[in-house]
């Protein structure tokens, strides 16, 4: 693995040199397969290796393809505000346990039978079975159960109060699928959306097919094919050699290679990955609230994220996983405070610095840089890190929540799920193994509050509350990094759960 | 005839011992086919229970036992990742590696002997001079570095051939045939070079040696002198690095592969050791050091035949 990387990062700077020369020539080219009027060929990496399925409640989903194949009961705009999908609309009782979702008349499934709220429990249920144990569930395991009140009204009962139910529906995997379809759905699917299965080829071409009559209007495309990659780099030559039309993110880097506007469009957009370094709190000397905020703030998370994404590649955060475009995003400040660290780690008993060391692998990429970046702007504090270099491998199994110190890394999830998924001090996925039960409590009051405007200030106490103890170093969310065609028309620069398949078009 | 026996018995037992210490070695690397399937979020008790229906729970000399008692019999085991036979997967790569490694073979071995005949015949001539240090450029290159300038230069600047390939693994041969120029163009400037060298210094010694002199004094005319006398002395060498680099356009492809999105057995052994899939990484293993034998066991043989000395030393 690592002499793999290595040679991708190698050749990554080939590419970067050869940039130049191929703006230069790729003016004189005229490209080998080019542009299909009516077809979007998107360019997919190799997520899970063959092992991918259609159905969107399995670990393996294959993305983007079930977002074009199935649609959601609620879905987000620009803003990331719930907006009506399958549902059209949805109301709740005063203690926001009790939802109830009145769904859209006249879909039908790409078989021709008709979508209704058999389908919405069926669906549900599937997604919160304890057994199957979807990954879903960590988001809408709030659900406990699911009921049809007419055909077309469904209720659902909530384990907890939780205001912000519909921006958890509007989860890309939170798909409405057919009654009992689980036997068939991983190689057959059969959804709503704009799209219909025409071949399911994982490693190699999916195709798919325009589902005229789509309840939000017919797609513009004919088809859609879906490209696996091995390979970035080779996705990023596929792109420039007009192979291929879209790709939903490159590395930042590589940028250069589309910079010539009249061919390529590239769209930067803030998204709510992140990347973090955790710290055990059942390990001295991180189990002392001081030392955790001295290895916070002695850190400048501007020069981290610039360093690691490259300039303007990510946005800061002060420690709240709270991404930028997110209602509820505490916009604190957070500088660096070299002096302050060094206080806080005389008052917790070192005056003369720690030693520490953090654990990182090349499982993902950025993983090994911040590691690097943080270790150098730390050092003036007192704070030495040495860097365990763990196999890729085994990283997930072993090192990860195991320990004392570690890289992380998550994608984009709401402010109520990545909260309640990976802070709580109850979560499967606590990865520094801290117990607070005011920040617990706090959570539960946020999410039962029914006021808009209330519930931003508790969650933006919250969000204060974890900068102030939090065992989690968050630095930045990344911003990505799409690339284009000029003849693609219709993705606007926004997070790809809010991008409408069906009004796009290929000229 | 008893040498060769030996050879091939000793072969085998290099296999068979070796197939064993890469079992015990893939084994020892940290996850196995269930915790490649389930991932990151894979809970401990989905874990178990994927471990217990494939019987991953065995104690490792007695999964040792059943899969080489499987191998024997040709299965060559089971993807969990994949939900697959390993058989089925490998075929279609197989076949894609070797069209593309016999086409790199076609164009770099019979123009290498070639041009080495020429410039070993010649090895004063600055032309010559000129052509073998070019050549050491193009074998000291990283293949990515050889592969991105064909790239730039036959696919973006004179678009004669696809960029990367976009057909799927199990593409008829006609589809994959546009794709597999530049990949092997690739391999055959890295081969080419090795074959060429080892040739051009072969003859260069061999036309000094007195009995081309004398086929020379004789009278012999110089075409008969080449065919007859220069080459079957100079072959030699250049069979023990065409049987080598034979190999490795079957074994060795994973970087270019990998730069042209090329559905070869290179690309799959990187996604099956990035996925952690062990029981697709054992079979690509053994199926490199089964080449690597083969091909030093018939470069040895053919050695034999051209060289009369060594025909009859074993006799």
């Amino acid at each position: 693995m690592a002499i793999i990387t290595d040679v991708r990062r190698i050749r990554k700077t080939t590419l970067a040199f050869v940039a130049v020369a191929s703006i230069a020539g790729a003016l004189a080219s005229c490209g080998r397969t080019p542009t299909v009027s009516g077809v979007l060929r998107v360019g997919n990496d190799a997520g899970f290796g063959g092992a991918e399925t259609m159905d969107p409640y399995d670990g393996n989903r294959t993305w983007p393809t079930i977002n074009m194949v199935f649609d959601r009961l609620v879905g987000v705009d620009k803003n990331f505000s719930p907006v009506a999908e399958l549902a059209l609309s949805w109301s709740s009782n005063e203690d926001l346990t009790e939802w109830t979702l009145q769904l859209r008349e006249g879909v039908k499934f790409h078989d021709g039978s008709v979508f209704d709220a058999d389908d919405v429990v069926y669906s549900i249920e599937r997604m919160i079975d304890p057994e199957f144990d979807s990954p879903i569930r960590a988001v809408l395991g709030v659900i406990s159960s699911a009921e049809t009140v007419s055909p077309y009204q469904v209720k659902l009962t909530l384990a907890t109060g939780e205001a912000d139910l519909p921006l958890l529906l509007a989860d890309y995997r939170a798909l409405m699928t057919p009654v009992d379809s689980q036997a068939t759905i991983g190689k057959n699917p059969i959804g709503t959306g704009p799209f219909k299965m025409q071949t399911f080829d994982p490693a190699g071409t999916t195709v798919l097919l325009a589902n005229e009559g789509y309840f939000f209007g017919s797609p513009k495309l004919q088809r859609i094919e879906i490209i696996t990659f091995a390979d970035s780099q080779s996705a990023s030559q596929a792109l420039a050699g007009d192979q291929v039309d879209l790709l939903l993110s490159i590395d930042g880097k590589s940028a250069q290679m589309f910079g010539d506007k009249s061919k390529f469009t590239l769209q930067t957009i803030p998204s709510g990955d992140w990347n973090a370094i955790d710290f055990r709190v059942d390990q001295v000397p991180f189990g002392d609230a001081r030392v955790r905020k001295a290895l916070r703030i002695a850190a400048d998370r501007q020069i981290i994220a610039d360093t690691v994404l490259g300039a303007g590649g990510g946005v800061v955060a002060c420690d709240t996983p709270v991404w930028s475009a997110d209602p509820y995003r505490w916009n604190g400040l957070c500088p660096q405070d070299t002096e302050g660290a060094k206080a806080l780690l005389a008052e917790a008993g070192y005056p003369d610095g720690i030693d520490i060391e953090i654990f990182t692998s090349d499982v993902e990429v950025h993983m090994i840089e911040l590691v690097t970046a943080y270790k150098d702007q730390v050092k003036d504090a007192g704070i030495r890190v040495t860097i365990k270099m763990a196999d890729a491998s085994g990283f997930w199994d072993d090192v990860w929540m195991k320990e004392p110190a570690f890289v992380d890394s998550w994608g984009q999830r709401p402010a109520t799920q990545v909260l309640n998924e990976v802070y709580r001090s109850t979560a499967t996925w606590n990865p520094t193994g801290q117990v607070d039960e005011t920040l617990d409590q706090m959570l539960d009051e946020a999410r039962a509050t029914k006021d808009q405007a209330e519930r931003k200030a508790k969650y933006t106490k919250i969000q204060e509350r974890l900068f102030e103890n939090s065992a989690i170093f968050l630095p930045y969310h990344k911003t990505l990094t799409r690339a284009m065609g000029s003849k693609v028309k219709g993705i606007e620069p926004i997070v790809i759960d809010a991008v409408r398949w069906e009004k796009i078009s290929v000229k | 005839m008893k040498d060769l026996a030996r050879r091939v018995i000793f072969s085998l037992t290099t296999f068979v011992a070796l197939a064993a210490v890469s079992f015990l070695g893939v084994d020892a690397l940290p996850g196995d086919g269930c915790t490649a399937l389930l991932g990151r979020f894979g809970s401990p008790a989905k874990v178990e229970a994927c471990r217990a229906e494939n019987q991953l729970n065995n104690p490792v000399l007695v999964r040792l036992r059943d899969w080489s008692y499987d191998l024997a019999r040709g299965d060559l085991g089971y993807s969990i990742k994949r939900d697959e036979q390993v058989l089925k997967i490998i075929l279609p790569r197989l076949r894609n590696t070797a069209i593309m490694g016999a086409v790199a073979a076609l164009l770099a071995f019979p123009s290498a002997i070639a041009v080495g005949l020429m410039l070993g015949r010649y090895p004063r001539s600055r032309i010559g001079r000129a052509i073998n240090q070019l050549s050491v450029i193009a074998m000291t290159l990283p293949e990515f570095v050889i592969a991105t300038m064909l790239w730039l230069l036959l696919s973006i600047w004179i678009p004669l051939f696809p960029g990367v390939n976009v057909v799927p693994s199990n593409a008829t041969v006609l589809q994959l045939l546009p794709n597999v120029w530049l990949p092997a163009l690739t391999l055959a400037a890295v081969i080419f070079a090795h074959a060429m060298r080892t040739m051009r210094a072969s003859v260069a010694i061999i036309q000094t040696m007195p009995f081309v002199e004398s086929a020379r004094l004789r009278g012999t005319k110089e075409r008969v002198t080449i065919a007859r006398h220069i080459l079957p002395a100079a072959l030699p060498p250049v069979v023990n690095v065409i049987a080598v680099d034979g190999a490795w356009l079957l074994t060795g492809t994973f970087v270019t592969e990998a730069v042209f999105n090329y559905q070869g057995l290179g690309r799959l052994a990187i996604d099956a050791i990035s996925d952690r899939d062990t029981a697709l990484i054992l079979p690509i293993v053994l199926f490199g050091l089964a080449v690597y034998l083969a091909a030093s066991l018939s470069a040895d043989m053919c050695v034999r035949l051209l060289d009369p000395r060594l025909r009859t030393a074993g006799q």
